[in-house]
């Protein structure tokens, strides 16, 4: 039971491949983040799942049910859009009437169910007013208002939290994750930000240039990336990747070089989270020397810019480095639990 | 801010526009009170004694009245005919995409090039072989072919400016394409189309060589009345200045009352929220 995704592709006029066999399967009351940089084919599954999109091959499922062909409004879905979307000839409490009132639900039922959804998101003094008075936030929650209140089955959002500020794209993104608990229902969530995904996702589908790369809770996607790409998407700063060889345990890459264990010999690429990096206060067995390039001080914590020959790595500490200055020489250890091996061509993580 | 001396540059301007496109109409307006001597005075007759003879005259005794529900009839369904013919082609063109759409698009505007007088004996000669000649029927038909081109021109734009994300909103909240269409996009379209109706009432309403040439005596419209005020003996100027009057009045009331529309309406921002 729930959703999947049938070797979706879609095609556009232009030959544009948005979708290439799409394979996704996720269950009712999940919180399904699909995320991927512009291109990557993350709107285009969520309008092939609204109905929005026409599939060009392939199919989709709803709790064992085809839904490919069926227009929207059989779908039992409801979407908040990034521009919101509001109806501004109607009263925000007219707005998010509107899907009880086409759907035909009893006048009666109407005034509590806009109230009761209204109070879920705080929003029952704007009732009243038009959309052209309301700030975006408040705009926001009356388009997921609009989206909830006649419990569709799955909620889609398309990147809805990207017309916010910054302070308040992080209330909202709080309060989305409560609303989700508190009432269980579907969600599916477009997004290219990669702390959104993060923080909201029970499940994150990773998508790059219409494929699906990886699709796994947020703990895997981060500790355990399927591909470089993946890496270096996930996490800021990102994904420290230096290309190497592998020869007898010693992973080399110019001048750099660092012991590696359980993998094979051949060429590589090696990763590193930069918060993952230890930075120690003189030379170890373990800690290998670097120049300090730049230095920048992102409170509380420090991002330190380093060479090494030709390789080059961010350094992420959380505490006070002291007198060091550009120039420097710094020792870090690089523990091999955090090492992580993707293949030189198609960047897929080495097991 | 607008300095002191481009503000007294553009209130001059608009004193010069304003008065060279007043006098005329002052001009008329006073001519329908003045005698048949004073409208013909030599030197302009500023100050003289009104006389109230000619709209009697000329909407009682001469029975033109009925030119004014003939215009009436005309100028509302031909605005009606276009609007219903016009929008949803105007919301296709604005909504989806087909092989020639712009070329499709473009030959609605050459529907207007073309020179009137050019197509109305051809034009008359369909209404004759559909025995429609001296019915409104017949301008209500010709005035349409021009108020189309007009209400698919604007009303393209005026859906345009509409995010689709509104159509897609209202397809998720359970409409089909043509409930979104009735229901969501005509209410949010309504001021432009306020504003295209008023332009197509005026063309239709101010039209003469077509109803001219397509009706000869019930089906006459005002303007085509105005010219059987120029007589053998001589054109009674008091009594063509009272029907142009009256002719001026149903746009001086469609026009204030939409004014707001018409001006957002021409701007195209309609519907930004």
């Amino acid at each position: 039971m729930g959703v999947s995704f049938n070797q979706v592709s879609k095609v556009f006029a232009d030959g544009t491949v948005a979708l290439n066999k799409l394979s996704l399967e996720f269950d009712k009351g999940e919180f399904v983040i699909l995320l991927g940089p512009s291109g990557s084919g993350k709107t285009t599954a969520c309008r092939i799942l609204a109905g929005l999109e026409e599939a060009t091959q392939g199919s989709v499922f709803v709790d064992e049910r085809d839904i490919t062909g069926l227009p929207p409004r059989e779908r039992n879905m409801s979407m908040v859009f990034q521009n919101y979307a509001l109806y501004s000839h109607k009263s925000v409490y007219e707005n998010i009437a509107y899907p009880l009132r086409v759907r035909k639900i009893a006048k009666g039922n109407i005034d509590s169910r806009v109230k009761d959804i209204a109070r879920v998101l705080q929003i029952e003094d704007l009732l009243d007013r038009r959309p052209s008075q309301l700030s975006g936030g408040q705009a926001q929650r009356v388009a997921v208002a609009r989206a909830l209140v006649w419990n569709p089955d799955i909620c889609l959002m398309d990147e809805p939290l990207s017309n916010l500020d910054a302070l308040l794209r992080l209330q909202t993104r709080t309060e989305l994750k409560r609303l989700h608990d508190d009432l269980g229902h579907t969600f599916v969530f477009v997004t290219h930000d990669q702390e959104e995904a993060m923080t909201l996702g029970t499940r994150i589908a990773v998508l790059n240039e219409g494929e699906l790369v990886q699709f796994d809770i947020p703990r895997r996607i981060y500790h355990e990336p399927a591909t470089r790409f993946v890496a270096e998407f996930i996490g800021r700063p990102a994904m420290n990747i230096i290309e190497g060889e592998i020869t007898e345990g010693l992973f080399k890459a110019d001048v750099f070089e660092v012991p590696v264990t359980g993998q094979p010999d051949g060429p590589v690429a090696m990763g590193i989270r930069p918060e993952q990096i230890i930075l120690k206060d003189g030379p170890t067995d373990e800690a290998i020397g670097f120049e300090l390039d730049m230095l920048e001080l992102v409170e509380p914590d420090t991002l330190l810019f380093v060479n090494k020959g030709n390789a080059s790595m961010v350094v992420r500490v959380m505490r006070d480095v002291g007198d060091l200055v550009r120039g420097s020489q710094i020792h870090l250890e690089i523990p091999h639990r955090f090492q992580h091996f993707f293949e030189i061509g198609d960047g897929r993580r080495r097991l | 801010m607008i300095s002191r001396g481009w503000r007294m540059a553009a209130v001059a301007t608009l004193v010069v526009v304003l008065v060279v496109f007043l006098t005329p109409y002052i001009w008329i307006f006073l001519t329908s009170f003045k005698t048949r001597l004073d409208a013909l005075a030599d030197v302009p007759v500023w100050a003289f004694t009104p006389t109230f003879e000619h709209y009697p005259k000329i909407f009682i005794d001469k029975g033109y009245l009925p030119l004014v529900w003939n215009s009436l009839f005309v100028a509302i369904s031909s605005t009606l005919l276009s609007l219903t013919v016009g929008t949803p082609a105007a919301y296709v063109f604005a909504r989806y995409d087909f092989p020639g759409k712009e070329d499709l698009f473009f030959f609605f505007l050459t529907t207007r090039m073309a020179p009137p007088i050019s197509i109305v004996v051809p034009m008359f000669l369909l209404f004759s072989v559909l025995g429609l000649t001296d019915k409104p029927i017949a301008v209500i038909l010709a005035h349409t072919t021009f108020n189309v081109s007009l209400v698919v021109w604007m009303m393209r734009g005026f859906f345009a400016d509409i995010p689709r994300e509104i159509d897609e909103a209202a397809m998720m909240d359970g409409h089909t394409r043509g409930g979104t269409f009735l229901k969501v996009l005509l209410p949010l379209a309504a001021p432009g189309m306020a504003a295209t109706a008023v332009l197509c009432f005026i063309l239709s309403w101010n039209e003469f060589l077509y109803a001219f040439i397509l009706v000869a005596f019930e089906g006459r419209t005002l303007t085509v009345g105005i010219p059987g005020l120029v007589t053998p003996h001589g054109t009674l100027w008091g009594q063509v200045a009272a029907v142009a009057v009256v002719a001026t009045l149903p746009i001086l009331l469609f026009t204030f009352l939409v004014q707001k529309h018409l001006v957002r309406g021409m701007t195209f921002g309609a519907v930004k929220g």
